[in-house]
């Protein structure tokens, strides 16, 4: 079989893994450790989708029908307790009945609870708020859980290669034919062969491509997650009103994280968090849960999301998150290199779908993806086999 | 956060296999923006982005979750991402090592093989939480999920002074593992408590709580290993009653 190679340990992982299950022969490189980018450092939501409802509806469905699968294929590092969308106002309860009425046309189950019905489930919840909608949403281990696609990939024969930096992509007669990395570990560059190069650098992508000279749609919005050192709920609670900034406080462990913000970086290397986004995000937190305001701030970071530069919105909280996966061969005149586009870590097995099947239909194999209904080995496993 | 630049010292041991080799230390300078949450991970990101792109340290989630980041900071086994530099003394140099008795693989990457061994891949990595202030489920019942407070960063490996190499010890994290599954999971609890009271288990430990000390996430290993230490009493008196009943 054919010989992929996959540039970015972060979806690269789901790829990996339905690549493996279709019989290819995988090799994926990560120029820092596995999930050090984008894939590992977002807030841990797990999307029912409803977040997406009001603006992008194809995202929502897609959403919520990954969040219906991980929560099968990957339930061993899953907080499942559900979302609340909660009204803090009449502004948003404005948008109630429209949330309610798109989420039933994208299939996804609400429950509409009334004030003293939400704050007997999340008792933190502002005493004001006018009402909240239950929706399947969960939490994630931003690490645990895609370590599992890396683990199951492992074990079907994907050779997974940390600190391998790629350097120069080969091109001969109008066609990839491999990549120069630079092994950190052993301190030198080794070439490596490849019938095709598969470029899942998330935010990085657009580096990778400009390698062959090639633009691609991308832009970097790097967003900021403060975490507080008190698990102040158990579901995952989001304002009810279009996407915006700090109107999301997800539960892990014995924390809870704010998100988030949004804004357009030239390069996802050199960005720094921006004055005012960290009181802003504890600012509306408290809205949400007014004991945000008296905690002191346990970790402050960011981190780049990958995001599809096409269509007519430029608010960076309102672009589509959707993705798309590039033949260069039919865009550009490059084969044997394709670039995965966009996305977020709730997709990244659909991610990893449509780009497999964009590479079997290039390498002529008809072999359909089961990452749907395989369970994902545990994460631990990754260590069993050769880990490094 | 302000502009006021300060320069910070950090002293790193670095391990490249034929290259760097044996280990030695390199000392990095850094201007940094005087700021209350800047942290060992952030310095650790800026030299390998503006000063030695070959630095290798891993890292993730940058909020403690993930546990892949600890490394020895000043002699301590901490997490560099949630280490600030406020806490240091930051007009001495700053020591970063990768952790005690682990196998350096490079830098500050260590290999974490050995600390899953005696950790069934899968155990269950969830636990359920009773709180207090959510009494009610949204499935009407008592149980909400929560992952494991554990995030298996190696901190308490490497402060325990009994893991020492040569010293063949199950070690406090797989100890609590074990702890937790036995509560977990009761039909597996006899072969588990035979496990630790062999010659790898607790036995081994001398109660010098290092390992709860250096926890980033309040875990308490040594509390694990006296939890395991009675159960196995107990199981020992079961077994003398039901031989003198004999």
């Amino acid at each position: 079989m054919e010989h992929i190679l996959i540039i970015g340990g972060g979806v690269g992982g789901a790829l990996a893994h339905d690549l493996t299950l279709r019989g290819f022969r995988v090799t994926l490189v990560e120029r820092g450790a596995l999930l050090s980018g984008t894939s590992g450092r977002h807030h841990g939501l797990v999307h029912s989708g409803a977040r997406y409802i009001l603006h992008d509806l194809e995202t929502a469905r897609e959403c919520f029908e990954e969040n219906q699968i991980l929560k099968q294929i990957a339930f061993q590092a899953l907080e499942s307790n559900d979302g609340l969308f909660v009204a803090l106002d009449d502004a948003d309860m404005a948008y109630w009945d429209r949330f309610i009425d798109l989420c039933a046309r994208a299939d996804i189950p609400t429950k509409p609870l009334s004030t003293s019905q939400a704050l007997h489930l999340e008792p933190k919840l502002a005493s004001t708020i006018k009402g909240a909608v239950q929706v399947p949403d969960a939490s994630m281990d931003a690490w645990r859980l895609p370590l599992q696609f890396f683990a199951t990939a492992q074990s079907n024969g994907a050779d997974i290669q940390e600190f391998c930096e790629v350097q120069a992509i080969y091109v001969s007669n109008r066609s990839v034919v491999g990549v120069d990395i630079r092994n950190h570990r052993l301190n030198r560059i080794e070439r490596l062969d490849a019938d095709l190069v598969v470029n899942a650098a998330g935010p990085w992508a657009a580096k990778i491509a400009a390698m062959v000279d090639l633009q691609i749609p991308l832009q970097a919005v790097p967003g900021v997650m403060v975490s507080v050192p008190v698990r102040l709920n158990q579901m995952v609670i989001n304002r009810l009103h279009p996407a915006g900034e700090g109107d999301i406080i997800v539960p892990q462990r014995n924390l809870s994280i704010l998100g988030t913000t949004a804004w357009m970086a030239d390069d996802p290397d050199t960005v720094k968090i921006p004055p005012g986004h960290v009181s802003n995000l504890i600012d509306l937190g408290s809205k949400l849960i007014p004991e945000v305001s008296q905690l002191e701030p346990h970790a402050i970071w960011h981190a780049s999301r990958p995001v599809l530069a096409q269509g007519s919105e430029h608010d960076p909280m309102r672009m589509s998150r959707g993705f798309d996966c590039v033949d260069h061969a039919a865009h550009d005149g490059l084969e044997g290199f394709v670039t995965l586009l966009g996305g977020k870590a709730t997709t990244m097995r659909a991610m990893a779908e449509q780009t497999a099947d964009l590479i079997c239909r290039k390498t002529g194999r008809e072999t359909s993806c089961r990452t749907r209904g395989v369970v994902l080995k545990p994460y631990r496993s990754y260590y069993r086999t050769n880990a490094r | 956060m302000n502009n006021i630049i300060q320069y910070v010292e950090l002293s790193i041991r670095r391990y490249k296999s034929g290259q760097i080799d044996p280990p030695s230390f390199q000392t990095f300078k850094l201007p940094i923006e005087v700021d209350a949450n800047l942290t060992i991970l952030d310095c650790l990101e800026e030299i390998r982005l503006n000063q030695d792109a070959t630095l290798m340290y891993r890292h993730s989630c940058h909020h403690s979750s993930c546990g892949t980041c600890a490394c020895q900071i000043n002699g301590s086994a901490r997490l560099a991402c949630t280490t600030q530099l406020q806490q240091l003394p930051m007009d001495q140099v700053i020591t970063l090592e990768p952790l005690n008795n682990f196998e350096c693989i490079a830098d500050l990457v260590v290999n974490m093989e050995g600390f899953f061994k005696d950790i069934h891949p899968e155990w269950s990595y969830l636990k359920t939480n009773k709180s207090d202030d959510h009494p009610l489920s949204p499935q009407g019942t008592m149980a909400w999920q929560q992952l494991e407070d554990c995030i298996e960063c190696g901190c308490c490996v490497s402060a325990c002074p009994e893991m020492h190499a040569g010293e063949r010890f199950m070690g406090p994290a797989a100890l609590t593992a074990i702890n937790r599954q036995c509560n977990k999971s009761p039909r597996e609890r006899k072969k588990l408590l035979t496990q630790t009271g062999g010659d790898r288990g607790v036995d081994k430990c001398k109660r010098v709580l290092a390992c709860s000390r250096v926890c980033p996430t309040r875990v308490y290993p040594s509390r694990h290993i006296e939890d395991l230490r009675r159960q196995l009493k107990k199981k020992e008196q079961m077994w003398f009653i039901s031989l003198n009943a004999l």
